[in-house]
């Protein structure tokens, strides 16, 4: 992972912690050691274990450089890189079984920018469920509502779903298949 | 015989090694000059299976094909010859991400079992496997560990797992649960409160409830998939029944998030309050099932009760021996002496209220935490408890 700037351990380790923090407390910005973030959330979780959607090449070349690389066509993949709104047909997403819902899909999402304040930002995201006292929102630039819609329509008869991370420069906010989110 | 069968194989061993190689003609010269000759040359053997293996843990570089007489040597030996050639944290990436996968997988779900590939890992599985794998899939040099088993941090399990992070991801150790950023614990949960700031890692070697109302594992996942828990409740009325009261000791079965029933490992029923809409994130680990769960913060874990038969936690007829409380889990002990008392089964806890009476289990916090402050339940009080979440 050198070859995208990212130490393969200690970044690699950061990283890991803000995506545990982001998914365990949704709606919350985490800060990933290196940017962009969804380069840094891939080269932390993706191997040939897994397989990849990606239309990024340089993540790609960097993956298959160490034997990491196993593509797969969206329906297939476990983790699904998505490069702006429109990018991937989320419906084709899998979403697991009811028996085993962790098959579902994992969505690296790259948006413009992620922000605390839903008011300074094109989409205000209000969050609840697990991880969440109440609601907490925040902001984001470069996703749009029906894109929000389209996460929760996958996640419909929970515990089957996606679980979503949305990456921009060094920031991540995880929206896992638990919360329900809503425009504000 | 089994001393003589090990030395042959170690003199086996150290013919491979060119540095073996040469401790060993070391010791056969040390050993022609030490001899006469009356020793057999079976002993003669053994000796030298036994000083070249001690060459081989030890290529001291100070001192080069010598062998080490004492066991003190021995152990400097395996001490300094520490940790290169391991990954940090010991796990390789692969492990790792393997390891993270399931994990944030879990956090996702909450209550679900994620299946995960577990690794072969230096102790025995069911001895804390699962919880070391997460444990140091997390760890990084900047985090304080802290490892308790059955609330004792001086165990010698818990001791030697918090000596592998400090060795391998140059953790800083610690026995105060308010210092520490991850604590991985087996069958309990601190008493003192634990922030937002900090990750629990419990391990677990019985990973789903219903297991105990049918050995099938399918079908018990089909049951997790449809919510289907009519065996459950019916095992818990018959329980009823038969002795008028939820006969669970550790290991209370609960309801996460409305949706899952889950095993909070086999922490105390004292302890499972401690779980409902916490700050911290709880990951539950084994090793030997190779699953991974978790209880992210703020998220409702109810035990399972009936409306006339309510949850309740342990009762204490003595309050600690050692530091007086009676807000704590205590266990009884028998002294040298074969008097029996009962003292705090948090430790670290017990000592600092030893230090300072007055100290409370939110002493560091500044919120209400509801849990912390529940009253004592009287020693022959009904079926009220009212403190049944």
């Amino acid at each position: 992972m050198r070859a995208l700037g990212i130490d393969p351990v200690g970044d690699v380790r950061a990283t890991f912690r803000a995506l545990v923090d982001a998914t365990a407390r949704p709606g919350t910005i985490q800060s990933t050691p290196t940017a962009p973030a969804d380069r840094a959330v891939l080269a932390t979780l993706v191997d040939h274990e897994v397989g990849l959607y990606t239309e990024d090449d340089r993540v790609a070349d960097a993956l298959s450089s160490e034997g990491r690389l196993e593509r797969a066509a969206v329906a297939d993949a476990d983790v699904v890189h998505v490069d702006g709104a429109g990018a991937v047909d989320l419906e084709a997403v899998s979403r697991g079984t009811l028996k085993e819902p962790s098959d579902g899909a994992s969505i690296v999402y790259r948006v413009d920018a992620l922000r605390e304040d839903p008011a300074a930002s094109r989409l205000g995201v209000a969050v609840s469920g697990p991880g969440v006292p109440s609601e907490r929102t925040f902001g984001v630039d470069g996703l749009t509502a029906d894109e929000l819609a389209a996460f929760e329509e996958l996640t419909v008869d929970f515990p089957r779903g996606v679980d979503v991370v949305l990456a921009a420069d060094r920031a991540i906010v995880g929206l896992p298949r638990s919360v329900d989110t809503e425009v504000r | 015989m089994t001393d003589r069968g090990e030395s042959d194989d170690d003199t086996l061993r150290t013919g491979d090694g060119v540095d073996a190689g040469e401790s060993s003609t070391a010791a056969e010269t040390e050993a022609g000059e030490s001899t006469t000759g009356t020793e057999t040359d079976a002993e003669d053997e053994t000796r030298e299976g036994l000083e070249s293996d001690g060459g081989v843990s030890e290529p001291a570089p100070s001192s080069p094909g010598v062998a080490p007489e004492s066991v003190d040597g021995l152990l400097e030996g395996v001490e300094s010859a520490g940790i290169e050639g391991y990954n940090y944290a010991y796990l390789d990436e692969h492990t790792k991400r393997e390891v993270r996968r399931a994990t944030l997988k879990a956090i996702a779900i909450p209550g679900h079992q994620v299946p995960f590939a577990s690794r072969e890992m230096p102790l025995a599985r069911g001895w804390g496997t699962g919880g070391i794998q997460v444990s140091l899939s997390l760890l990084g040099p900047d985090d304080t560990f802290k490892v308790i088993d059955q609330g004792s941090d001086e165990s010698v399990n818990a001791a030697n797992i918090r000596r592998l992070a400090e060795t391998t991801a140059n953790v800083d150790p610690t026995r105060d649960t308010t210092a520490a950023s991850i604590i991985q614990t087996r069958h309990r949960i601190p008493e003192e409160v634990l922030t937002d700031e900090q990750i629990l890692v419990l391990q677990v070697p019985t990973t789903d409830p219903l297991r105990k109302v049918d050995g099938s594992d399918d079908r018990n996942r089909r049951r997790h998939a449809h919510q289907n828990y009519s065996k459950m409740w019916v095992s818990l009325y018959e329980n009823v029944v038969e002795w008028d009261e939820i006969q669970i000791g550790a290991a209370y079965p609960v309801l996460v998030n409305g949706r899952y029933l889950m095993s909070p490992s086999p922490i105390p029923r004292w302890d499972t309050p401690k779980l409902h809409q916490a700050e911290t994130l709880f990951l539950f680990a084994a090793g030997r099932e190779a699953r991974i769960y978790a209880v992210p913060p703020h998220t409702d874990v109810e035990p399972l009760a009936f409306e006339d038969k309510r949850f309740q936690r342990e009762r204490f007829p003595e309050a600690c021996a050692l530091c007086g409380s009676t807000d704590t889990y205590r266990t009884e002990v028998e002294t040298d002496d074969g008097k029996r008392l009962y003292a705090c089964n948090d430790t670290s806890f017990c000592e600092k209220r030893q230090r300072d009476p007055s100290i409370q289990k939110a002493h560091h916090v500044d919120r209400d935490v509801g849990w912390e402050r529940l009253e004592e339940p009287a020693v022959d009080a009904a079926n009220d408890g009212g403190e049944g979440r």
